[in-house]
C-alpha cells in the first residue's frame, strides 16, 4: 500500500474520510446491517489515468493478495463496486476520452471510464449515434455497463451491449494487458457481465450507428392485459422500436402526483415507444401505429409532444424519489409475456402488505424485459427500514413465479444465484473466475457465490421472518 | 426572457435523503473535474450531509467535509443536471449556514464577513472610496448620488474598488451617458449586495446589508435599477424582495437594459470584425435564466462572427470564480478557469465576451497564463468599442 501511494502521489489515497465515500454504492443499506458482515472501507483509493497505471496496481495486488474493487461511475445498487474486504479501489474515472472513430468499420474505441452520455454527445454532432445506452447514461461508464447485464435503450433493435462490442484491452489480475477479440483465448465475452471479477477493461472498441430522425408515441391503457397485447404486436411489427418501456397506474399516479406526468394518463398504464430510423421507415411506423390503435377507443394516444416529454426524461426516472423519501425495490429480468401476471401478483403482494408498490421497465430483447418494482420508505426510520428490506425479496419472489429472476447480483443478489443461473452455467463462471483469478482478487465476495449471511436458506429465514414481523406490525418504514 | 428552472426544495434534511446517489451530477461538477474525489462530488457532499444532518451523526462533521463544503464554486451545473431535481445550489447555501451556526465555518469566512461589517464592502477601503473609479470619466458628478434619476446603476463591490474591474463601470457609465440615460448611484452609500455574506453562511448578517441598500433606493425614488455583477443581480431581483414588498422596482441586469437601448436605437454600433464567443456567467445563466440578451447584443453588433463555447447557455462550465472560492482555494479556482480557457482555445475566438467582472478577472488570468492571443471583455466594453 505504501509503495502504491509513493507511487501515485495525490491520485492515491488512505485517508479515512476519503476511504469513507468509497464505501457505498447508491444502496441506502444501514451500517448497522452492513458494518457487522463486511469490510466495505478500502485501505486506499488509487485513481489510473491508464493501461500501463493500473496494470502497475493489479501487479502489486497480485503479488501481496490484496483485494481490488473497480469502480467508475458507482450508479449500481448491489454493491457491485463497493469493497466487502477491504482493500484497493481502483477509481476508473480518469481513464476516459474518446480515442478513435472509424467511419469505414461503423467503431469506436473508447477509454473505459467515459460516460455514456459523453460519447453519445461526442458522436452525435460527427453524425453518428450510440446503437444502444443504459438510462443512466449521464452517470455511467462504457466499461461499467459493459461489465454488468448491458441491456437499456435501443437494445431492443440493436441486441445486448456485447454483441455491438468488437475488442477489448483488459489488465488481468497477474497485471498482464490484453486485446481480447471474440476468436481470442480467453475471449471477450467472458467479460461481458462478469462485474469486476476477472480483471480491469480499460479500452473498448464498440459499434456505432449513423445519427437518424427520432418519432415518438405515448399510449395509454385502462387494462395490463391490453398493454401487453399492444406489446406484442409492436414487438412483432417489421420496423422494431428502438425503445419500448412501459409503466403501470401507480407509476402514472407518482408522476402525476409530483407534477412530472400529464394528470390524463394517472388511471392508466403507458406505454412509451421510440422509434429511429429513415423518414420513409418513420412513416411507415407513424401509419402503423394508428391502424393499430388509433381506432380503438379503449387506448388513448396522446399528442407527440407528450411522447416526446417521455423520451426527454428517459434519464429520469429516479424523479420517483421526491415522493419518499427513500425507495426499495427490485429489478427483475422478465418474460414480456408474463407481465401481465406479474403486475397482477404484485398487485395482491401490495395489498396483502399495504404497500404501494409501483412498476415500470424496458422491453430490451423480443422476448425479456428488465421491470423495476419499488416502494417508498423512509431509512431514518431504521427498524421499520429493516422490515422493509424484507419486501425487497418478495418482489424478487413475485418475479421468480412469472419467470422471472434478478437483474445483475454483486453482493446483494448472490443469495438469488440459484435462480440467476442454472448450476452447469454457475460452474461454468467459477471455472473461468479459477482460471483467470486463481488467488480471488478481483471484486472478492461478489457474483459466484453467496457469503454466509446471505446463503438461500438463511437468507429466506431471516428475510421471511422480517416480513412476518412487519405483517403483524403493520410497521412500514414509510408511516 | 428569464429561464429558469424552478424546483421546489423541501428543507435540506428530506432533499439529502431524496439523493439517490446517481451520480448525474459529478461529471458537470468543475470541482470534482479537478480535484477527482469522490468526496468532492456533489453527491458525496450530498451523502455525508445526509449522516450529519438528516440522521443526527454531528460528530462526522470533520474539518475535511467544512473544506469539500467551501470548495465549491455555486456554479449550479449539479443542479442543472439532477435527476431527482434537487436545487442542489440551495442545499449547498443551506449547509453552509448550517457550518456557520456551528461556528465550523472556514477561518477565510470569519474575516470576511467581520471585514464586510466594518467595511460594508469586500476591499480594504473605506466605503467613502466607492466612486474613486469614476475619475477617469469625463465628468464624474454624473454618478453623485441624485434623487428621481430614472435609473440607478448598482455599481458592485468588485467594479467599484478593484482597478482591474473598473474597465467595466467605466464602460457602462459612459454607454449611459452618450445614450442619453438619465442615471445616478448611490455612491458611498452603496453596500455590499450581501452575497458574500450568503454564498458563506451568513445569511442573517446579509439581511442587514440588503435592508440598507433598499432604504438608499426608496430614499433616492429611483424605480428601475441596472446591476453590472450577476450576483449583485441575483441578491437584489431574489433575496430583496421582502424589503422590497410595496416598493415598484424594476430590476435588470446590464445585459438586459443594454437590449433595450439597441432596441429603442439609442446606441448606433459600428463594425468589429472579431469572432467573438461567450462565457455565461453562472449566476446570470443558470441562477438568474438570462442567456439570451448578451447573445442578442454581442448579434446585433456588425461584423462580429458570433461562435458559442462547447459548454454554453444552461450547460456552461463555471470560470472559477463563484462562491467564494478564491477565499478558500485561489489554485482550485484557477485550475477550473484553465479548463475553461481550454474551451476558448478550442474555438479559436479573438474576443471572449462575459457578463460579470469575476468571471472576467478569471478568464483573463487564465488565457494570459496559457498565453492565448484571446482579449477577455465585458458586454458593455464590446458596445462601447462599437460605439467609439
Ligand atoms: C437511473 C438509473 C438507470 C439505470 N438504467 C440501467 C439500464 O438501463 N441498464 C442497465 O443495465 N443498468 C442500468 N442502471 C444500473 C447501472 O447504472 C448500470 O449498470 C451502469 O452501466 C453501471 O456503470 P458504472 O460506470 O456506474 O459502473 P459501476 O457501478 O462503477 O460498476 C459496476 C460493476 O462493474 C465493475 N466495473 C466498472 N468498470 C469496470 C471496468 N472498466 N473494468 C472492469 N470492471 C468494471 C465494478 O466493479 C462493478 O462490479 C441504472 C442505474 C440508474 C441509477
Ligand atoms: S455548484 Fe458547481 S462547483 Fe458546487 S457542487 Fe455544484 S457543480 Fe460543483
Ligand atoms: S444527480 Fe441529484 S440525485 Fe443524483 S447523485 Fe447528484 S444530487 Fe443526488
Amino acid at each position: 500500500m505504501e509503495k502504491l501511494k509513493q507511487q501515485f502521489g495525490v491520485r492515491a489515497t488512505d485517508s479515512l474520510f476519503e476511504c469513507g465515500f468509497y464505501s457505498r454504492d447508491m444502496a441506502p443499506v444501514p451500517s448497522l446491517l452492513v458494518d457487522p458482515l463486511f469490510n466495505t472501507r478500502p485501505d486506499i483509493v488509487v485513481r489510473p489515468v491508464d493501461a500501463v497505471e493500473t496494470a502497475g496496481i493489479l501487479k502489486t495486488a497480485f503479488a501481496d493478495n490484496i483485494p481490488i474493487t473497480p469502480r467508475a461511475g458507482a450508479s449500481t445498487v448491489y454493491f457491485n463496486s463497493v469493497p466487502v474486504k477491504g482493500g484497493i479501489v481502483i477509481d476508473l474515472n480518469l481513464i476516459a476520452g474518446i480515442e478513435d472513430i472509424d467511419e469505414a468499420a461503423m467503431t469506436v474505441t473508447v477509454r473505459a471510464g467515459t460516460t455514456w452520455l459523453e460519447l453519445e454527445k461526442y458522436l452525435n454532432p460527427l453524425g453518428f449515434a450510440l446503437k444502444s445506452f443504459p438510462s443512466s447514461a449521464p452517470a455511467a461508464s462504457i466499461g461499467g455497463w459493459f461489465s454488468m447485464m448491458g441491456y437499456g435503450i435501443g437494445s431492443i433493435k440493436y441486441g445486448s451491449l456485447l454483441s455491438q462490442v468488437q475488442s477489448i484491452e483488459v489488465i488481468l489480475p497477474t497485471g498482464e494487458c490484453r486485446w481480447l477479440t471474440n476468436d481470442t483465448k480467453p475471449p471477450l465475452a467472458w467479460f461481458a457481465a462478469s462485474e469486476g471479477t476477472l480483471g480491469i477493461i480499460t479500452r473498448l472498441t464498440l459499434e456505432i450507428r449513423r445519427l437518424s430522425s427520432m418519432k415518438h408515441f405515448l399510449l395509454a391503457f385502462t387494462d395490463v392485459g391490453e398493454m401487453r397485447r399492444a406489446l406484442e404486436s409492436i414487438i412483432n411489427a417489421p420496423v422494431v422500436p428502438y425503445n419500448l418501456h412501459f409503466a403501470d397506474k401507480r407509476y402514472a399516479l407518482a408522476m402525476q402526483s409530483l407534477g412530472f406526468s400529464p394528470s390524463d394518463t394517472a388511471s392508466s398504464c403507458t406505454l412509451g415507444i421510440d422509434y429511429e430510423g429513415s423518414r420513409a421507415e418513420l412513416d411507415i411506423v407513424q401509419n402503423m401505429i394508428i391502424r393499430l390503435f388509433g381506432d380503438d377507443r379503449t387506448i388513448r394516444l396522446f399528442p407527440e409532444e407528450e411522447a416526446r416529454r417521455e423520451w426527454t426524461g428517459k434519464f429520469n426516472a429516479l424523479r420517483l424519489k421526491r415522493g419518499g423519501p427513500s425507495v426499495l425495490g427490485g429489478e427483475i429480468w422478465l418474460p414480456v409475456k408474463t407481465l401481465p401476471g406479474y403486475l397482477a401478483d404484485i398487485k395482491k403482494k401490495a395489498d396483502c402488505y399495504g404497500l404501494d408498490l409501483i412498476s415500470y421497465g424496458h422491453v430490451v430483447t423480443r422476448e425479456r424485459a428488465a421491470v423495476m418494482t419499488l416502494f417508498y420508505t423512509n431509512e431514518t426510520r431504521i427498524g421499520s427500514y429493516i422490515l422493509d428490506l424484507a419486501m425487497v425479496k418478495k418482489i424478487h419472489d413475485v418475479g421468480y413465479r412469472h419467470g422471472g429472476w434478478p437483474y445483475g447480483v454483486g453482493l446483494w443478489n448472490t443469495p438469488y444465484l440459484g435462480r440467476i443461473f442454472t448450476l452447469p452455467y454457475l460452474n461454468e463462471l467459477r471455472l473461468r473466475k479459477q482460471m483467470l483469478d486463481g488467488r480471488g482478487i478481483m471484486n472478492p465476495g461478489k457474483l459466484y457465490r453467496a457469503p454466509f449471511f446471505l446463503n438461500p436458506v438463511s437468507f429466506a429465514v431471516g428475510m421471511g421472518t422480517l416480513a412476518a414481523v412487519r405483517r403483524i406490525t403493520g410497521r412500514s418504514g414509510r408511516r | 426572457m428569464r429561464e429558469i428552472i424552478t424546483k421546489p426544495f423541501t428543507g435540506m434534511e428530506d432533499e439529502a435523503l431524496i439523493c439517490g446517489r446517481c451520480g448525474y451530477c459529478r461529471s458537470a461538477c468543475p470541482v470534482y473535474n479537478v480535484v477527482g474525489w469522490e468526496s468532492a462530488t456533489p453527491r458525496g457532499k450530498i451523502a455525508k450531509a445526509k449522516e450529519i444532518f438528516s440522521q443526527g451523526k454531528q460528530t462526522e462533521l470533520s474539518a475535511e467535509f467544512v473544506q469539500r463544503m467551501a470548495q465549491c464554486t455555486l456554479c449550479g451545473a449539479c443542479a442543472q443536471e439532477c435527476s431527482t431535481g434537487i436545487d442542489t445550489r440551495k442545499m449547498w447555501l443551506e449547509l453552509r449556514k448550517r457550518i456557520a451556526a456551528l461556528g465550523r465555518e472556514p477561518k477565510a469566512y470569519k474575516a470576511l464577513r467581520d471585514n464586510l461589517q466594518e467595511k460594508k464592502n469586500i476591499s480594504n477601503f473605506s466605503n467613502d472610496e466607492r466612486l474613486e473609479w469614476a475619475q477617469d470619466l469625463d465628468d464624474p458628478a454624473v454618478l453623485k448620488p441624485r434623487a428621481g434619476a430614472a435609473v440607478g446603476y448598482f455599481v458592485g463591490c468588485v467594479s467599484s474598488f478593484f482597478p482591474q474591474a473598473a474597465q467595466v463601470p467605466l464602460a457602462i457609465a459612459e454607454i449611459f451617458s452618450k445614450a442619453g440615460v438619465d442615471f445616478t448611484s448611490l455612491g458611498g452609500e452603496e453596500w455590499c449586495c450581501g452575497f458574500p455574506l450568503i454564498s458563506t453562511g451568513f445569511v442573517d448578517e446579509a439581511r442587514q446589508f440588503i435592508r440598507h441598500n433598499v432604504d438608499k433606493i426608496r430614499q433616492l425614488g429611483i424605480h428601475t435599477l441596472v446591476a453590472s455583477c450577476p450576483s449583485c443581480y441575483s441578491v437584489w431581483k431574489e433575496d430583496s424582495r421582502e424589503a422590497l414588498q410595496g416598493y415598484d422596482l424594476e430590476i435588470l441586469h446590464t445585459t438586459e437594459y443594454l437590449v433595450r437601448l439597441i432596441k429603442e436605437g439609442r446606441l448606433s454600433l459600428q463594425e468589429i470584425p472579431e469572432t467573438v464567443t461567450y462565457h455565461d456567467p453562472c449566476d446570470l445563466g443558470r441562477t438568474s435564466g438570462i442567456y439570451d440578451a448578451p447573445r442578442e447584443i454581442i448579434r446585433s453588433i456588425p461584423g462580429v462572427r458570433f461562435v458559442e463555447l462547447p459548454h454554453h447557455r444552461e450547460q456552461a462550465l463555471c470560470c472559477g470564480g463563484g462562491g467564494t472560492l478564491q477565499s478558500v482555494d485561489a489554485a482550485l479556482a484557477a485550475k477550473i478557469a484553465r479548463l475553461r480557457a481550454g474551451e476558448i482555445r478550442s474555438v479559436g475566438a479573438t474576443v471572449v465576451v462575459s457578463a460579470c467582472q469575476q468571471c472576467e478577472q478569471m478568464l483573463t488570468a487564465a488565457v494570459r497564463e496559457a498565453k492565448m492571443p484571446v482579449r477577455v471583455l465585458d458586454v458593455s466594453q464590446l458596445v462601447l468599442e462599437a460605439m467609439d
